[in-house]
């Protein structure tokens, strides 16, 4: 059936094969070319995802680091806090009821529980919120059994830090707060911190932030693409990290003997303020670190109001100050060793020769007077009996320069270098300083100078640390709170050795004067601080003093407080035990009044604690 | 003509082991897709699918294609009523209109129809007197009998498939020699018609889709929602396979299910992502050949008819090759269009083999016996 005009009509269709099959050659290699592309040169891009597809990081936060004091009692720990959330859509008629139940809400809590998922606006109820924080373990029992059957809720754990001391030493310590925008940038790695992470935010805590934070870990999960976790599944090319545990932080030991801050903090009972600083005198290591009234930590943690922060800044007795070593104080007659040691040190005085005290000495039309009429006093009289009148005919001799210059040698005017917060400097007061803020300069600010008045501030630590240097035969040391820093498999990564600041440059047999003189002040009758003497037990040595509060004008019609917060501070300086010192303090009673009274018992009961109660006391 | 010979040695070997190589592939591809045959017995249904496909091609093959050139017209018919019968019987899958249930499995007419369009074109251009410098007025009669169907497919709707059949309309058509003028005038009226179609014709699905296409290839595209998502997963199982590919049922796109659906429009990716550039490249170079060769088979056709079928055929598996490897490699929009032979789904491998079964039958009888 072939017909010639068959084959020609094919032939129409002929010219065109070849165009075709050109045609399809180049969109096919077009298309290999395409995927050639994708596989062989995009390939580890697409890999990448690819792998983050099929996986779900879960964060593993580190533990933080734990401060521990010197006899191993924690100071700072970890504990979980269990927060409830609830996803207010999924609340079932009655759950309500029940979560109350289940929590043991008094009808006012219920209340405000109803009234607070109610106020909630209807774009706002399929977020998930936040009803109670840290909720306690009955609480968490109950509702943890009833969970499956209550599916708004949910129990998110949360790690907290716990300061079991609460707020002793909470000024050193520090607390945590959530990071900000600056944290992040200033931090050496900033991935280190996320929102809402918290950091170091004062004392210790920001001090060794580095330590202790440690650093997050992560595992990751395989899920598909609906984010569901497949336990098991591990395909082979998966070449990610799987899992990198977190490094918990460093810990760290201080030189801080918490039963020592308890029992100050028993002592200090009657007063609503002070501080008091306990020293090793062979080492600078700190043993207390005391300042009255404190701040709550956990309060400062989660963010205070603007009202709460007002009442903590107006509140007269300045919970926000750390005492030891922000505030600055006049010395009062705990200076007067300074004084006798600069006298003594350049042969100023002979300190045999006597001086009669008549209650008072007049300087030109100026009457300055004693605390009483010493009658005829040497040296060592005075600085046991606190004779005014004998440093007052002293310091002429003596002259400013020279007690400012063993001032500065024992470590005043100058911060100690503890490392820790903010230290004030304190001051001492130069003859041109005078004479250009006073107009000139008088033998009287000399006087005032001698005895610790004047212009002389000092810090609470600073007095602490130059009664060491007299305790310990003239070495001055810088002062420290940490004793070592652990890794988290419990080796020492560092151990804090101790540091001498300097040499005060006293003969030992002048210091060794003084120390006698200290002694006699608490163990002698007629001492300034006998009454406040152990009648058994642990014999303290140490100086008083009282030191006039600038007047604070413009209160005292206000506040019916006013005329404590006039009343002087009592000092007690010194050291203990007497005949073979170990540890040198400096305690302040704020507005304490005469320091043999207010401040030195203070420091006799907390030393006879501190050396007589075995270690395991509680 | 050597004396003695039958059909069955001119049994076309290269075309058979061509598809069912791609066949095999994509029911071990399948197995793999749906979670190494443990969730799914998809790829046993695909076997039988495709032992079925065989034997609709083999009785394909085996009767004259000539019969088919008389009945023709009645082919297209059926075809054409299959299609209105759809809106009578069918049943509605994700919002479009697309199948008819059959006893106990469903079918979609669309398909059947691209095999009728090619017949009814082969007949029309078989009887055709005219041996070049053809008009546009010769193309309103071949261009009707597109349109009659391609307007049925599109209230379904099923672009992909009205789509499919408009270039294996126009890929016959371009056997013919149209003269210059007029396909210069084709082409403007395409360009003019765009913004029509744009506006009147397209759902606001397609437009989207497209748009998001545009964007991914401007670099606007930064949201990864939609039809934006099923290409960039699509690109990211085909790129994660690199050289060599993660293995068999070794695909973490496939089997944590990040590929849209992997086993119908998404077969490739799946493909690739195990076997990789080699695997990719085998495949595409099988798809190639067989469109080659049925050009070949087309060009050895003893008349008209087997010409233009086997050109028809050709055309039709090109084109849903080109639009689905080039729809799941980023090239072209997202269009449903299932990849020939190598897709999951009856009907699709149905009418493929069903052209195969045609193309085979045109080579057989390359000879007149």
């Amino acid at each position: 059936m072939i017909t010639l005009s068959q084959r020609r009509e094919v032939g129409e269709f002929r010219k065109r094969y070849r165009w075709m099959a050109l045609f399809v050659v180049l969109v096919f290699g077009g298309l290999v070319i395409r995927v050639a592309q994708v596989q062989l040169f995009q390939r580890d891009r697409w890999s990448g995802i690819a792998q983050q597809n099929i996986t779900k990081t879960l964060e593993l936060p580190a533990t933080r680091g734990m401060i521990r004091d010197v006899a191993d009692r924690v100071v700072a720990s970890n504990r979980p806090s269990y927060d409830v959330y609830a996803t207010p859509r999924l609340l079932q008629p009655g759950d309500l009821e029940r979560i109350a139940s289940l929590m043991g809400l008094s009808e006012e809590e219920a209340a405000s529980l109803n009234a607070r998922i109610e106020e909630l606006p209807p774009s706002r109820r399929s977020h998930q919120i936040e009803l109670y924080q840290d909720i306690d373990r009955d609480q968490l029992a109950a509702l943890e059994t009833h969970l499956a059957e209550l599916p708004a809720l949910d129990i998110i754990t949360v790690p907290l830090r716990d300061y079991p001391y609460a707020t002793l030493g909470a000024h050193l310590i520090g607390y945590l707060n959530e990071v900000n925008a600056s944290d992040m940038e200033r931090a050496a790695d900033p991935k280190d911190y996320r929102p809402g992470d918290r950091i170091g935010r004062n004392g210790l805590e920001k001090r060794y932030e580095s330590l202790l934070r440690g650093s997050r870990g992560f595992r990751r999960e395989v899920v598909d693409a609906r984010g569901r976790a497949l336990p098991g599944a591990r395909p082979d090319s998966l070449e990610v990290e799987m899992l990198r545990k977190p490094v918990p932080g460093h810990d760290i030991q201080l030189t801080l003997d918490m039963r020592l801050m308890e029992a100050f903090d028993r002592a200090y009972r009657p007063y609503p303020s002070g501080a008091a600083v306990v020293v090793d005198i062979h080492t600078g290591a700190v043993r207390a670190l005391y300042s009255k009234p404190v701040y709550d930590p956990n309060e400062m943690s989660s963010g205070l109001s603007t009202r709460r922060y007002a009442e903590l800044t107006g509140d007269p007795f300045r919970p926000l100050i750390d005492k030891t070593i922000y505030e600055t104080y006049f010395p009062g007659s705990t200076f007067k060793v300074i004084t006798a040691l600069a006298a003594l040190e350049d042969h100023v005085v002979d300190p045999m020769q006597r001086v009669e005290c008549t209650g008072f000495i007049k300087i030109g039309r100026q009457k300055f007077r004693c605390n009483k009429r010493h009658e005829w006093v040497d040296l060592y009289d005075s600085v046991v009996q606190s004779c005014n009148v004998y440093f007052w005919e002293l310091a002429d001799d003596v002259g400013i320069e020279r007690i400012n210059r063993f001032a500065r040698a024992f470590g005043f005017a100058e911060r100690t270098g503890i490392g820790v917060n903010s230290e004030a400097k304190g001051f001492l007061a130069t003859r041109e300083w005078y004479a250009e803020h006073y107009g000139a300069f008088r033998i009287g600010y000399t006087l005032n100078t001698a005895i610790g008045q004047g212009n002389t501030r000092v810090t609470v630590l600073q007095l602490a640390m130059a009664y060491a240097a007299i305790a310990n035969g003239g070495t001055l040391h810088v002062p420290q709170v940490v004793q070592n820093v652990r890794a988290p498999d419990g080796s020492l990564s560092d151990t804090f050795q101790p540091r001498i600041k300097q040499n005060v440059g006293v003969a030992p047999e002048h210091l060794d004067l003084i120390r006698r003189a200290l002694i006699d002040v608490v163990q002698e009758e007629g001492g300034t601080a006998y009454k406040a003497r152990n009648r058994e037990g642990v014999r303290v040595a140490g100086k008083t003093g009282t030191a006039q509060v600038v007047s604070r004008k413009g209160r005292s019609e206000e506040s019916a407080s006013a005329w404590y917060l006039d009343r002087s501070h009592g000092w007690f300086a010194g050291f203990a035990p007497a005949d073979d010192p170990q540890v040198a303090f400096a305690v302040l009673v704020e507005h304490g009044g005469s320091g043999g009274l207010s401040a030195a018992p203070i420091a006799t009961s907390v030393m006879q604690q501190y050396f007589t109660e075995p270690e395991e006391a509680e | 003509m050597a004396i003695g010979r039958t059909i069955r040695d001119d049994f076309d070997w290269p075309l058979f082991i061509a598809v069912s190589t791609i066949a095999l592939f994509g029911v071990l591809n399948l197995y793999s897709a749906t979670d190494a045959g443990t969730t799914s017995d998809a790829y046993i249904q695909q076997l039988y699918w495709l032992v079925l496909g065989f034997g609709v091609a083999g009785i394909t093959a085996a009767i004259d294609y000539r019969h088919f050139e008389r009945y023709g017209w009645l082919i297209y018919g059926a075809c054409v009523s299959s299609l209105i019968l759809v809106f009578v019987l069918g049943r509605s899958v994700r919002g479009s209109t697309r199948w008819i249930a059959l006893g106990g499995f469903s079918l979609q007419p669309s398909e059947l129809m691209k095999i009728g369009l090619i017949i009814a074109l082969a007949k029309y251009l078989h009887h055709d007197t005219k041996t070049g410098g053809r008009t546009l007025a010769d193309l309103i009669i071949p261009g009707l009998i597109l349109a009659l169907p391609m307007v049925l497919v599109l209230i379904q709707p099923d672009l992909g498939t009205a789509m499919i059949l408009a270039f294996i309309f126009a890929s016959i058509m371009m056997l013919t020699q149209l003269k210059a003028r007029s396909l210069v005038t084709l082409l403007t009226t395409f360009v003019l018609a765009a913004p029509v179609t744009w506006f009147y014709l397209l759902k606001d699905y397609q437009k989207e889709r497209i748009t998001a296409f545009w964007g991914r290839l401007g670099g606007t595209q930064t949201d990864l929602l939609d039809s934006g998502w099923h290409t960039h997963q699509s690109l990211v199982a085909i790129g994660s396979g690199g050289l060599t590919g993660k293995g068999f049922t070794q695909g973490t796109q496939t089997r944590f299910r990040f590929l849209p659906d992997q086993h119908t429009d998404f077969p490739f990716p799946v493909w690739a992502e195990e076997h990789g550039f080699i695997g990719a490249f085998l495949l595409i170079s099988l798809y190639l050949f067989l469109v080659l060769w049925s050009l070949r088979v087309a060009s050895q056709a003893k008349d008209r008819f087997g010409a233009v079928v086997a050109v028809g055929v050709g055309a039709m598996i090109f084109w849903q090759t080109v639009v689905n490897l080039g729809m799941v490699s980023g090239l072209l929009p997202v269009v449903g269009m299932t990849l020939p032979l190598f897709s999951y789904g009856g009907s699709s491998l149905l009418s493929t083999m069903l052209g195969v079964g045609l193309l085979m039958n045109v080579s057989m009888r390359r000879f007149s016996h």
